[in-house]
């Protein structure tokens, strides 16, 4: 048996798996100062009868971590960034105890400047003074050559509680996102790390044998134990765990598209023949993009209690929000209540949805039924402008070859998924407006849950290898050793998977090896002085977001629990 | 973070599967670092610096810029359709305004391809610059361009194609034809009959670093360009002035490319020549996108960079301000040329050799002298491996007399020429026709 739990902004959701069936579903109030306590009830709730020492895996999404960047209840970090020329290391300052160590490695891994030991040496004691624990290490181009983040991760061991460190944290090149998703791995650690701690406590109290898994933004799990070291991963996972929940309740293998539809925002997500697409190199937090691999989501700025207004004569749903709708008891008319007057759905107090309508309307001599379909109108526009400019900038995505240039397939989605509260009610409207065919899925409600419970683990390397200076990169791992001059690209690839499946084996994870992808496997002929020197080879490797099962149709009671 | 004061497409497209040879310098490695540099450098999450793919030319885009013998097909393969589309996605994102300027980081380069086209010279098929060109005029109407040509070698097959074009201002800087391929651009090759001026020529001596190379774009290149006053202007940006290029002599630096396309302020750039993959392409690369989109380029350098060691000595540069002062004064009175003239038409014969392909061209060019259009133009070419084809260019103002004219031309062809192309400009009618 599976347990999937979803802790989102309002509700915390899980559910009880057996096989392919769903054997109890709840949902609790989510506690911001006390998740713990969210999660306990709804494991109260979906373990009520059932022998606990049967469920084999948890897997868990939490706002732990989005929740303490968003509210800044985040710890101090030491950032030691190392770079020379080249676009200036000031412009990813981030924190307040952000230190340049001056030195530099070209993008061979070349040392062409060495670390400079007195910067480092400064570095070290203005953090020792200011009672800095946690830190962040990153050099430019650490990917091709770790010595400068190595030498710095040895200059502050003494002192730290935690450090992160820029290559084992990617192998992708990309200064600026190393040095943020640092920054915030090291900043939430102590958080994880404890709350990690309460809940193995926790588990233990409900007789909890099973293996802990962490959902990461890409829609995949990691162990706890590798959630402690990456605590940064677990960011985003919600939106992640809906997107699994449709590939573990839907017969999904075409081009087809996804809108969570919740208060505030929809969620749109892109499924390219049943696989969701990735962002290209990682999320953004707080507007900082990193290297934090996740799904692609769009959010629009419209909900249920999206607030509608009328300005300058035109009738606007959206972005906007300032409280729930009126039909809930809201300040101001939003999309529901426009529902709601329009006659599509019969949410809360309808006469509070048309008695706050009929005012606005009546303040710009308007009939109430009319502002509420223009509310609603408006609303796909902006949905539908967005579904539209999202699959033609998939479509457009650069690419480096002839041959994915004449053979690369468009995506065209021929199917919208609808999940989140108001999901039923907009399923017509969209499908009206989109001519694309739109479903509902069963379990709807919890399909977050359900996604959380059935995926599986992701994980991904970045191998490179130089023939001519007969050097092999594994920077994830920690692995820069010598090769044959005669290796080959075959053997890199073998290599890759190797290392990633014994990686995901010595943390307890058993992946066959025919579940590894390579996603890229070139080798460039590299020529000095017209002369062929080697091959510049360039491998990844990935086990792809992908659930274990597909639920069976069957109507399961969701429990709430708590007070609402 | 960083954000672009003028907003910047960059078309990256390395063609990482396309090679001349394995060991050619235009091979699929030639733009990996530049990638490895821009990744790390997090050049595409600038705020205004968006990258696009190209778009693929089609026959008809191509038979705008050129006449190809004996056809399109035979000339091109893809890997140049999708160059000159990068070229055109270019002129797209700049002409639509979705992005103040563009950057085309295409290969293989183009600006050695002259109007005939019987195969490959110095690494070039088409010329991007001219298919994009065209494009422009064909779905913008009528423009002053000028492009500025900055590669090291002379742009001597975008020269050749805007040789009678007024509305075209060709300016190439680059090391002086006798100490370099293609051994051209002298500055008495300023333009033909009907465009005198309108191509200007500044050869560089060897070791010409950046204060050099800055004079004469900011002496000989910006007075002219302010005279002009084109609608668009064009940087056929070779990268190969770079004083650790392995098959050229000049000291020009990554900052000094920068510096020069901020004065610049070229629409458009086009990647051309530049072999220097590791030690030069990374940062000059890095450095032009920046100065760009007016980002602080200032800490852009590489490695080995000396300003001191690289610098011109001051008899170089006492040539340089002698050819510039030279050159100025050309384009504002040009000499006029001795242009052989045979009745009404004014001839040129001359041999054109392709050195990729080892083939060698004898063309006669015919251009009508005519008082009411720019003049009908007749190329006659055959090569060492193709028997004679006739080109039939019609100019935009073509008067109906040039025009009967060029249309007889082109329908008897068929009786003497292997193949003819139709270039008709005004009615934008662009075909071939085989020998009967």
């Amino acid at each position: 048996m599976r347990i999937g739990i979803d802790v989102g902004g309002t509700h915390t959701d899980g559910v009880l798996i057996d096989g392919n069936r769903l054997v109890a579903a709840a949902k609790a109030p989510t506690y911001h100062d006390n998740l713990l306590e969210s999660i306990n009830q709804v494991l109260q709730a979906v373990l009520a009868g059932q022998d606990p020492v049967r469920v084999q895996t948890l897997n868990l999404s939490t706002t732990l971590t989005t929740n303490a960047i968003v509210t800044g209840k985040t710890e101090a970090v030491g950032m030691l960034v190392s770079a020379g020329p080249g676009i200036a290391p000031k412009h990813y300052r981030i924190g307040d105890h952000y230190h340049l160590v001056y030195g530099s490695l070209d993008h061979l891994g070349t040392e062409t400047s060495a670390l400079d030991e007195q910067d480092l040496e400064e570095a070290v004691a203005a953090c020792r003074d200011q009672g800095v624990k946690c830190f962040g290490v990153a050099s430019k181009f650490s990917p091709r050559n770790p010595a400068h983040e190595n030498r710095m991760t040895e200059a502050v061991a003494d002192q730290a509680d935690f450090v992160s460190c820029g290559h084992l944290l990617s192998g992708q090149l990309n200064f600026g996102r190393r040095i943020h998703t640092l920054y915030y791995n090291s900043a939430v650690w102590r958080t994880f790390r404890a709350f990690a701690a309460a809940l193995t406590a926790s588990l233990k109290g409900f007789q909890l044998q099973a293996e802990v898994n962490i959902l990461k933004a890409d829609g995949g799990t990691m162990p706890l134990t590798r959630a402690n070291e990456m605590p940064v991963q677990s960011i985003f996972s919600g939106p992640a765990a809906s997107v699994m929940g449709i590939l573990a309740t839907t017969r999904a293998d075409h081009d087809l598209l996804m809108l969570d539809i919740g208060g505030t925002t929809a969620d749109i997500a892109v499924f390219a023949g049943g696989q969701p697409l990735l962002e290209r190199e990682g999320i953004a937090i707080e507007e900082r993009p990193t290297l934090v691999r996740a799904i692609r989501v769009e959010s629009i700025g419209i909900g249920g209690d999206s607030l509608i207004q009328v300005v300058d004569g035109r009738v606007i749903a959206g972005p906007q929000r300032i409280g729930p709708c009126m039909a809930a008891g809201g300040p101001a008319p939003t999309l529901m209540d426009a529902l709601n007057v329009a006659g599509m759905a019969a949410f809360g107090d309808v006469d509070r949805s048309r008695h706050g309508l009929s005012a606005l309307a009546a303040e710009h001599q308007l009939a109430p039924e009319l502002l509420a379909k223009a509310a609603i109108e408006a609303a796909l526009d902006t949905l539908a402008a967005k579904i539209t400019a999202l699959v033609r900038e998939i479509n457009t995505k650069p690419v480096y070859t002839i041959h994915e240039i004449l053979t690369d397939r468009e995506i065209t989605p021929t199917q919208l998924i609808v999940i989140g509260g108001p999901a039923a009610v907009f399923k017509d409207l969209l499908a009206a407006r989109l001519g694309l065919e739109v479903t509902v899925p069963p379990l709807y409600e919890v399909a977050n849950a359900i996604g959380a419970a059935l995926t599986r683990t992701t994980s991904h390397l970045t191998l490179t290898a130089d023939t001519a200076r007969s050097r092999l990169s594994v920077p994830m791992l920690g692995i820069f050793r010598p090769i044959a001059r005669e290796f080959s690209l075959l053997e890199a690839t073998a290599e890759a998977k190797r290392l990633l499946a014994a990686d995901l084996d010595q943390a307890g994870v058993a992946m066959p090896a025919g579940e590894i992808q390579i996603t890229q496997a070139d080798a460039f002929n590299m020529v000095d002085g017209g002369y062929t020197s080697g091959k510049n080879i360039r491998v990844e490797a990935q086990v792809r977001p992908a659930v274990v099962g597909r639920l069976e149709n069957g109507a399961v009671v969701i429990r709430m629990t708590g007070s609402p | 973070m960083l954000k672009a004061t003028s907003s910047l497409g960059v078309i990256f497209f390395p063609a990482f599967d396309w090679a001349i040879s394995p060991t050619h310098p235009e091979r699929e490695e030639r733009l990996l670092y530049t990638q490895d540099q821009f990744r790390e450098e997090g050049l595409f999450d600038i705020k205004g610096i968006s990258e696009y793919r190209p778009l693929l030319a089609a026959d008809q885009d191509i038979m705008r810029a050129h006449f190809c013998f004996p056809s399109v097909e035979a000339i091109c393969t893809e890997s140049h359709r999708i160059s000159a589309g990068g070229a055109i996605q270019a002129a797209r994102l700049v002409l639509e305004q979705e992005t103040r300027r563009a950057f085309a980081l295409v290969r293989p380069p183009g600006h050695h391809a002259m109007k005939v086209v019987h195969g490959n010279r110095g690494f070039c098929n088409i010329n991007i610059e001219a298919v994009m060109v065209e494009w422009i005029r064909e779905h913008y109407g009528r423009k002053r361009i000028a492009i500025v040509d900055t590669d090291c070698h002379h742009g001597d097959g975008t020269q050749d194609v805007y040789w009678h074009d007024p509305d075209v201002l060709f300016i190439s800087l680059h090391q002086d034809g006798r100490t370099l391929y293609p051994g051209s651009g002298f500055p008495y090759e300023n333009g033909g009959p009907r465009a005198l001026g309108k191509t200007v020529n500044l050869p560089l001596p060897p070791r010409t670093s950046d204060d050099g190379y800055l004079y004469a774009i900011e002496q000989v290149v910006l007075p002219i360009l302010a005279d002009f006053k084109p609608d668009l202007v064009i940087n056929s940006a070779g990268q190969d002035n770079h004083y650790s290029d392995p098959i050229t002599n000049m000291q020009f630096s990554a900052q000094g490319y920068a510096r020069l396309n901020e004065l610049l302020k070229p629409d458009i750039a086009v990647l051309e020549g530049g072999y220097s993959i590791k030690g030069a392409l990374p940062y000059v690369n890095l450095g032009i996108c920046l100065a760009m989109a007016g980002c602080d380029y200032s800490g852009i350098r590489e490695p080995d960079y000396n300003h001191a060691a690289l610098r011109e000595s001051s008899e170089i540069m006492e040539t340089i301000k002698q050819t510039c002062d030279y050159v100025l004064d050309s384009y504002f009175h040009p000499p006029m040329g001795d242009f052989e003239k045979q009745g009404k038409y004014f001839i040129r014969e001359r041999k054109v050799y392709y050195d990729t392909d080892a083939i060698l061209e004898k063309q006669r060019e015919e251009l009508k002298d005519c008082d009411q259009c720019r003049g009908l133009r007749l190329i006659k070419t055959g090569s060492s491996h193709l028997l004679p084809c006739l080109g039939v260019e019609l100019p935009i103002d073509c008067c109906p007399t040039c025009e009967r004219e060029g249309y007889e031309a082109f329908n008897r062809s068929g009786k003497e020429f292997l193949v003819s192309q139709l270039l008709d400009l005004k009615s934008k009618q662009f075909r071939y026709l085989a020998k009967e």
